[in-house]
């Protein structure tokens, strides 16, 4: 209950108002006030003009004031997510950090689980009231040891699959009837696990209950990446034990060959599960909904063309109207997901289903909007005239709270952003943020995985198609509370501020960046040094482009430590001169000059010729001379040019004219 | 930083772990630590991070704090979303300048920052005039109409005369039970009961100390038993059963002695008496003896004794003021013609 609570109250998006059981109640009256017994009055009628009506009570279920209130709060800004510690040394600042922290805190929960159910005899003592059962010790061996039905029903629920399947061997040997309701529930854990163990949620590798096929996951990892990996590895073997105890069976029902083609189609023996339908069609038994289901998932990787995946489809859903099985939700997910695969032919198939599944009043949920999408909108693929599928679909579901139907609405979110990102439509995105903060769909934007692919590829849209103030408005209400930017995001931003002529934010995204952790990319460094440099700004707005560029210097100065992070290039040292130079600094600007030499890097003329500029105007002669022995010291074909803007334009000594001189004869002879 | 932030980790564990048996639990942390620190390779944090898993030594460079959410805070925000509910004062959440603690030599109150005299006082941060009026919106679904026809105190009191009384708490805790929730007060003016003298004089000695002379209120507390119902209940009927048994009237009853009276009366008191005698002396010095009776009702007809009467029973039912005593001292004085 602990961490249904924790899941509850993730919400980052502002809710509408949230939907209240409130019961009106008959019967008996408001007993707080309570008429004088021995007056013997009626509380309705007292006088004769007036008559007091007490309304009737009304009751609630023991949330709802709670609910009531919780939804008076908005999402703070500023806040980081509700798992942390709200402080500024404890908020996580980048997104590695965010892993981190929530990771380490589900591990610690983890481990505090482990130690109670390992240990229950020291945690029987129960001090909440009223009991939280999820609290308690739960029990992780199986208690009935002796080899009965009733011991297998009990390895069933703890969903112990190989202890299970040696219970039943052991039983079968021993003789004792097993019933096919028992049977049927073994062979449904066999089968939806694929024969292996699960891996425990809550318990780190126990080795000695471990076997082979257990993968070595660290099951604190929640992306989809280990989900898929998981369904990768199992695959469905042959002869089996699912298979096995099928054959066992005498008179094999419906709801066995339901788990066997099921579990077929979930681990990839996709021929089999179709043989094993026509087995069950020749038995002159009935397959129910979910088999169907399982069939037509499997459909498309039976077949190679296009139409004849779509004959197969159509030919399954006529034989489940023969079979007078009435089609659910999933089903029209299925039928949707098929369609992905069939190109063209879902293209002009996926409306008329999605009617007819309409008149058998089967509302789609978004898993179904998803699919749709997906087939109209194939990533990668140019669009002509699409466009209006996707605000078609935002029609229907605007407004609308969702709850979880099937496991692919989670995708739904992300697939219509993308479309919204690739078709730049910005109008549709904010109808799609919009819908998420409507009830509980929310809780339909996945894992943290999920929500930072939305909020980069929202992110990147607006900042393709808003201007400025729009952009930096959402910049501040998502990060980083809800989102930390990915370096090419922050390179979109900045993309931008330039576009809108608002560069004299960057000192300040500097700072976030830094912060977000990015401040050591080097491609993004050096683009910021480069808008910096390129044109000249009023004082103020130089002046913290100085600040700012000395703090990038910073950034490059890791030698004292350890590993250097970043390497100077010529144009970054240059753009980071001009920086200085445009706000005065010469002093720092000269430490710079002298950098080049060390790092190896060759000063380009205009800014040498900047810099002498510079130095005209404070009058600094030796430092002029200084600037053109480093020219001639790289050898530049500029030099000369150089030499005679001094000798021009300075009131030099005899002695460094003949330095000149000699400077010019010795450029000249190099030449 | 992983590594930074690990390292104390792994020590304090290892301080735990000498505690549990099997090292393996110890290895499978470790494993988890490694797992984790596996993640941020990805993204390089800071400098001081890079330079911390350079060098492995003493010199670890320390996590550097952010820089507090007050000054990202804008003036127009939502306040009630920063504190929705109650919670310690957090002062990088709140960003107001306060003080508090005791001044050092010459200086100032300390500053917000670290200052564990403004995390010990509770604080209404979470109740500002905006976050009530948004709960109360909230409530109202949960509330009925307040009925039309009891627009003014007075007719809640005259229709309702009883006044039951009962407290809720919250608090946040290993458990939502409070014991004190069970105690029921029931208030009711003796005045709206139907009562005659003798039955209103009876259930106020009946009540003792629950009755309140000044207000004319009968107060019942119950907690004797551990519902609230239970408890209402027996209210009820404590004030049933006072009703009841005031109205009769038993047979020990008659042996109330004039010390037993609540008030004083004037009839049959020594006073009385008193009067009388003087008086018949006073009269008995010039004119025969009459009739005893007749003389005794004319006597005590006479408006002079009256206002005797009326003193007396002034001073001893009210107390002695000024204002009685000046009546007393009048009314002795027409009495004998002073």
């Amino acid at each position: 209950m602990a961490s249904s609570c924790s899941q509850a109250l993730r919400h980052h998006v502002c809710k509408s108002s949230r939907i209240l059981r409130v019961h009106l109640q008959k019967a008996w009256p408001n007993r707080s006030f309570v008429l004088n017994p021995a007056a013997d009055q009626q509380p309705a009628v007292s006088s004769p003009e007036e008559e007091i009506v007490i309304p009737k009570k009304k009751t609630w279920s023991k949330e709802a004031v709670l609910q009531a209130l919780a939804s008076t709060v908005n999402r703070d800004p500023t806040a980081s997510d509700y798992r942390f510690q709200d402080d500024p040394y404890l908020t996580p600042k980048t997104s590695s950090e965010f892993k981190l922290f929530s990771l380490s805190q589900e591990s610690g929960r983890n481990a505090a689980k482990y130690f109670i159910s390992t240990y229950p005899k020291y945690f029987q003592k129960d001090y909440a009231q009223p009991h939280i059962p999820c609290l308690m010790p739960e029990t992780l061996e199986a208690q009935i040891e002796e080899v009965s039905e009733a011991a297998l029903i009990e390895r069933i629920q703890m969903r112990k699959v190989k202890a299970a399947v040696d219970l039943y061997d052991q039983l079968q040997q021993a003789g004792t009837p097993v019933s096919l309701d028992v049977t049927n529930q073994l062979l449904d854990l066999i089968c939806f696990y694929g024969d292996c163990d699960p891996a425990q949620e809550n318990v780190p590798e126990q080795r000695n209950e471990e076997t082979e096929d257990v993968q070595d996951e660290p099951q604190t990892k929640k992306g989809r990446a280990s989900k898929a990996s998981d369904k990768l590895k199992a695959a469905w073997k042959e002869n089996n034990n699912a298979e096995r105890i099928f054959a066992l069976l005498s008179e094999p029902n419906t709801h066995s060959y339901s788990a066997l083609i099921r579990g077929m189609v979930k681990y990839g023996a996709y021929s089999k599960a179709f043989s094993t339908y026509t087995d069950l069609l020749n038995n002159q038994l009935k397959a129910d909904v979910s088999t169907f289901n399982a069939l037509i998932t499997a459909a498309p990787e039976v077949k190679e063309k296009y139409n004849e995946k779509w004959e197969l489809i159509v030919d399954l859903l006529k034989q489940m109207a023969e079979q007078k099985v009435k089609p659910n939700l999933l089903t029209l997910n299925a039928v949707l997901k098929a369609l992905r695969r069939c190109g063209t032919v879902g293209k002009s198939q996926a409306f008329p289903v999605i009617s007819e599944m309409r008149a058998l009043s089967i509302d789609p949920s978004l898993a179904s909007y998803n699919h749709l999408l997906s087939i109209f909108y194939k990533p990668g693929a140019p669009f002509q005239g699409q466009t209006d599928i996707l605000q078609e679909v935002m029609n229907e579901v605007s407004g609308k709270s969702f709850t979880p139907q099937d496991p692919d609405d989670a995708q739904f979110f992300i697939t219509a952003v993308r479309i919204c990102l690739d078709t730049k439509d910005i109008e549709q995105a904010y109808r799609v943020h919009e819908l998420l903060g409507v009830g509980e769909n929310w809780r339909l934007l996945g894992n943290d995985f999920q929500q930072n692919i939305y909020h980069a590829r929202f992110f990147s849209l607006l900042c393709m198609m808003e201007n400025i103030d729009v952009v930096l408005k959402w910049y501040r209400d998502l990060v980083p509370s809800v989102y930390y930017p990915s370096s090419n995001v922050m390179r979109d931003l900045l993309q931008a501020l330039d576009t809108d002529n608002r560069l004299d934010l960057i000192p300040q995204i500097w700072k976030d960046l830094k912060q977000l952790g990015h401040g050591n990319r080097q491609t993004l460094v050096e683009e910021l040094l480069t808008l910096m440099a390129r044109e000249k700004q009023n004082q103020e707005v130089q002046e913290t482009f100085a600040e700012c560029a000395l703090d990038i210097k910073k950034m490059y100065d890791t030698g004292d430590r350890g590993k250097v992070m970043m390497s100077w290039t010529a144009g970054s040292l240059s753009d980071l001169v001009s920086v200085l130079l445009a706000a005065q600094r010469r002093q720092d600007a000269w430490e710079i000059l002298k950098l080049f030499k060390t790092h190896n890097r060759v000063p380009s003329e205009e800014l040498l010729d900047k810099f002498l500029t510079c130095i005209k105007e404070s009058g600094d002669v030796n430092q002029a001379l200084e600037l053109v022995q480093i020219s001639a010291g790289f050898c530049l074909p500029g030099t000369p040019k150089l030499i005679q803007r001094v000798q021009q334009e300075f009131l030099l000594s005899e002695q460094q004219k003949s330095m000149l001189s000699d400077l010019e004869i010795q450029t000249f002879n190099s030449d | 930083m992983a590594a930074s932030v690990t390292r104390p980790a792994l020590s304090s564990l290892c301080k735990i772990n000498s505690n549990i048996n099997g090292i393996y639990s110890l290895t499978s942390f470790s494993r988890r630590i490694s797992i984790s620190s596996v993640l941020s390779t990805s993204a390089v944090t800071t400098e001081t991070e890079a330079a911390g898993r350079g060098v492995r030594g003493q010199r670890r460079s320390k996590r550097q704090a952010g820089e507090p959410r007050t000054e990202r805070m804008t003036v127009d925000q939502d306040w009630t979303a920063v504190y929705p509910t109650a919670a310690s004062f957090k002062p990088s959440a709140v960003p107001l300048p306060v003080r508090m603690g005791y001044p050092v030599k010459r200086g100032v109150p300390p500053a917000k920052k670290g200052n564990l005299e403004l995390i010990k006082i509770p604080n209404f941060l979470h109740l500002t005039p905006v976050a009530i009026k948004k709960h109360c919106e909230a409530l109202k679904q949960f509330c009925t109409e307040w009925p039309s026809a009891l627009d003014s105190d007075e007719k809640c009191v005259k229709h309702f005369p009883i006044q039951v009384q009962s407290k809720e708490f919250v608090s946040a805790g290993l458990s939502l039970r409070n014991p004190d929730v069970r105690i029921v007060t029931l208030k009711v003016k003796l005045s709206s009961l139907n009562l005659d003298d003798h039955a209103r004089k009876k259930m106020i000695k009946l009540s003792e100390e629950r009755y309140c002379k000044d207000t004319d209120t009968l107060t019942i507390t119950t907690d004797s038993c551990p519902l609230r119902q239970q408890n209402y209940d027996y209210a009820m009927y404590l004030l049933t059963v006072l009703y009841h048994e005031s109205w009769k009237t038993e047979a020990w009853e008659q042996e109330k002695t004039r010390a037993d009276m609540e008030e004083y009366e004037w009839e049959d008191s020594p006073s009385q008496k008193k009067v009388l005698d003087t008086l018949l002396r006073m009269r008995a010095l010039g004119a025969k003896d009459e009739v005893e009776e007749g003389t005794r009702e004319e006597l005590l007809g006479q408006p002079a004794v009256q206002e005797y009467r009326d003193t007396m029973l002034r001073l001893k039912n009210e107390g002695e003021t000024e204002e009685n005593l000046q009546q007393y001292k009048e009314a002795v004085k027409k009495l004998f013609n002073i």
